[in-house]
């Protein structure tokens, strides 16, 4: 019987220890779909963001969400990192502020709200806050150094949430969930170059499919 | 943290002969040493007790191994904390370290007779030296039969297998004429019985080292001198939060104040050895205003320069198997063609995906299909990194900000910004390991600017005016306070600082029990 769609297969390797295997399962789940952290407005910006950002269409297979807005919106809320710019205010505090801040940017460069821009120009602004043109000096929002440090806090946390989906490990063909099991820890017997081994994932990303075919 | 023997416990009234507050790679040995010379013995840990088994290579839920409590990062070059830098749990940083042990070179020790810049340390390699080989006979270092930079030296167990990165390095170094080993790791690569701990397994090659060692193969403190402590008397006390230090009116310490669980508990002690890091030891200092007549506490904080460089390649490279950063190349200590002072190591790095993506996030301002084709490249991809010289600079330090935490305590403002130094170092080794991938066909490479470790901030020195402790670790104020971690160094030297402040911490318990 194959796995159902959603549920990729490395979950199911005996290379993988239960507790591993729980983690990762919790996140093919959505957290609640309201935001727990942001109010409306940052939650949406943030959503019509993320595709521009890094769209995931040619990674994970059709009709695939991993729901990143909702995970990310819920992770500002649990344990951080352990560490801040000392620029900026607490994470949540910060995200709402930068949020807001682009929303405000889009209404004065072009009269729209952020996510009624069309997808270029929603482009267009997140390149001038990363390169350090795009900010605010008011209360509430960030100034252009500030949004250029949370430029580096978003692409940061867009990574984190997308490098320890599951799904997108199976889908990049990554085995590093694969460790080893409880009751035996196996490691990994080959580690040179082009020595997949049979247990570790096959790439199936558009993406990825390049270095696979010449496998 | 396994142990073979029951753990002893002191009374909180018992007035120990040491309170040590951590328990990594500072506060661990010489734990340990004092235990063994019938010392009575209490170590603080803020963290957990972890289980090796229980260790989980997934890199988000592996962040219980940092150090979450809040740090506010300023400068110009401003350095990220939690991963890769600042531990907790039984263990300390060394359960999630990256296990890469090359010895300190003779020459960092004298920085500034060499060159005029930087600081001397009040004593050579050869007095560290003893220290150095004790530590590695005792918890366990993997190396070559024969190292290039220095043949005499041993290491008693075989190298791990070459991981695709460490082979293309060696490629790559024999491009460009450079020698190249398989570098000294923390790691045993055959099952043994350690004493007081029990069996600790061979290098299984998963890959996750900073995510905690699962099988006991990566030599930390909780395999290896946290269990010996334990055997002779020592008393682990994790989950234990230390936030004030308590004097008589002559100003010796006579105990510590730390929260467990809510409350608020002390332990009486007739001395105590700050081990709690280059962040967390200033901290306390400043919080209780003590040991600094010299101004020196929080001061100097240095890191390493450690530039990264990653290339991608035809093959299946697959970064996270085997063990990360296997080939070393010392060539770079003193390159003839430098501009900078001091010098530089270049190992392989092979890398978990989430914190490959960070770095590649972070460093990049890519988006869109050509950010996502980027992240697609993991398995692909394979890099080098360096850690070099860092000199000392009065805009660096530790200071207390005017935010709280939980405890009500200030939180750390860590401000760091490279100097010419600095920067110098970063072109010389980004253009050279680019020319390394370069030269065997990496494409999309990548430069990523970026500093690792916590080094300085309570000076070691013969000047009680310009220094926090003297060359054995003693505060220059408090003649009953003594710190153990990699605040002392005077400089930051080249190597990983693992090693030294190990060798260090040995070195002080010794000078504590002639004290």
């Amino acid at each position: 019987m194959s796995p159902p769609p959603d549920r990729p297969e490395i979950l199911d390797s005996d290379h993988l220890s239960a507790r591993t295997r729980e983690i990762l399962t919790a996140r093919l789940s959505a957290p609640e779909t309201q935001p727990r952290t942001l109010s409306l407005q940052a939650y949406a910006v943030l959503d019509a963001l993320l595709p521009v950002l890094l769209p995931l269409d040619e990674i994970l297979p059709p009709g695939t969400d991993i729901n990143m807005t909702a995970r990310i919106d819920a992770a500002l809320s649990g344990p951080r990192d352990g560490w801040r710019f000392a620029n900026l205010p607490p994470d949540a505090e910060a995200w709402e502020a930068a949020l807001l801040t682009l929303d405000d940017v889009a209404a004065e460069r072009h009269g729209i709200c952020f996510i009624h821009l069309a997808p270029d120009l929603r482009g267009t602004l997140l390149d001038a806050m990363m390169t350090g043109q795009l900010g605010l000096d008011r209360d509430g929002r960030l100034s252009i150094p500030q949004m250029t440090r949370w430029a580096g806090d978003l692409r940061g946390e867009v990574v984190d949430c997308v490098m320890s989906d599951p799904r997108v490990q199976q889908a990049l063909g990554i085995s590093s969930s694969l460790t080893g099991g409880d009751t035996v820890f196996q490691g990994f017997t080959e580690v040179g170059p082009d020595s997949r081994e049979d247990f570790e994932p096959k790439a199936t990303a558009p993406l990825a499919q390049m270095a696979d075919s010449r496998e | 943290m396994n142990s073979t023997t029951v753990m002893k416990t002191f009374a909180e009234t018992d007035i120990v002969d040491a309170v040590v507050i951590g328990s990594g790679a500072g506060g661990a040995p010489l734990a340990a040493e004092l235990a063994r010379n019938g010392k009575t013995v209490v170590v603080l840990e803020a963290g957990p007790a972890f289980t090796a088994m229980g260790h989980t290579p997934d890199e988000i839920a592996a962040r219980e191994l940092y150090w979450l409590h809040e740090r506010l990062s300023a400068g110009t070059n401003p350095q990220a904390f939690g991963g890769n830098n600042s531990g907790t749990g039984l263990g300390g940083s060394l359960l999630h370290y990256g296990a890469f042990m090359p010895r300190m070179d003779a020459r960092d020790f004298h920085l500034h007779t060499e060159t005029g810049k930087g600081v001397d340390w009040p004593f050579g390699l050869d007095e560290l030296l003893p220290y150095i080989e004790r530590v590695e006979s005792f918890i366990g270092v993997s190396g070559p039969a024969s190292y290039p930079w220095d043949p005499n030296r041993r290491y008693a167990y075989a190298p791990p297998p070459a991981n695709s990165a460490a082979l293309k390095m060696r490629e790559a170094c024999d491009a460009l004429g450079l020698r190249h080993a398989d570098g000294p790791a923390a790691l045993i690569t055959r099952d043994i019985e350690q004493p007081h701990f029990g069996t600790r397994h061979g290098c299984a090659n998963c890959g996750a080292c900073h995510q905690g060692c699962r099988n006991g193969a990566k030599s930390g403190a909780d395999n290896t001198w946290l269990p010996m402590a334990v055997a002779h008397g020592a008393e682990l006390r994790p989950g234990c939060f230390a936030h004030t230090i308590e004097r008589d009116s002559s100003g010796r310490v006579t105990g510590v104040v730390y929260r467990q669980n809510g409350v608020e508990h002390r332990q009486k002690c007739a001395t105590l050895v700050l081990a709690a890091g280059a962040v967390e030891t200033p901290r306390l200092l400043l919080t209780n205003g003590l040991a600094n007549s010299s101004g020196q506490v929080g001061q100097n904080y240095m890191t390493h320069v450690s530039t990264q460089v990653w290339g991608e390649f035809d093959e299946d490279i697959r970064p996270n198997r085997g063990y990360p950063s296997l080939t070393i190349t010392e060539d770079m200590m003193r390159p003839r063609d430098a501009d900078f002072v001091g010098g530089y190591l270049v190992q392989s790095l092979g890398m978990m995906p989430a914190t490959w993506g960070q770095n590649l996030a972070r460093s990049t301002t890519t988006r869109g299909p050509a950010f996502a084709r980027a992240l697609a490249g993991y398995n692909r991809s394979a890099g080098m990194g360096i850690n070099g010289e860092c000199l000392p600079r009065p805009e660096n330090r530790v200071t207390l900000s005017n935010e709280t935490d939980a405890f009500g305590i200030p939180k750390p403002l860590i401000e760091h910004s490279y100097g010419p130094n600095e920067w110098a170092m970063h072109n010389h080794a980004a253009n050279l390991l680019s020319r390394m991938w370069e030269a065997i066909g990496a494409k999309d490479i990548r430069v990523i600017d970026r500093a690792a470790h916590m080094i300085g901030t309570c000076r070691m020195g013969t000047d009680a005016g310009s220094n926090v402790v003297n060359p054995e670790g003693r505060s220059f104020d408090i003649d009953n306070l003594w710190i153990s971690d990699h605040s002392i160094f005077p400089s930051a030297a080249a190597a990983n600082p693992a090693l030294a402040i190990m060798a260090l911490s040995l070195r002080t318990a010794d000078a504590m029990l002639k004290a």
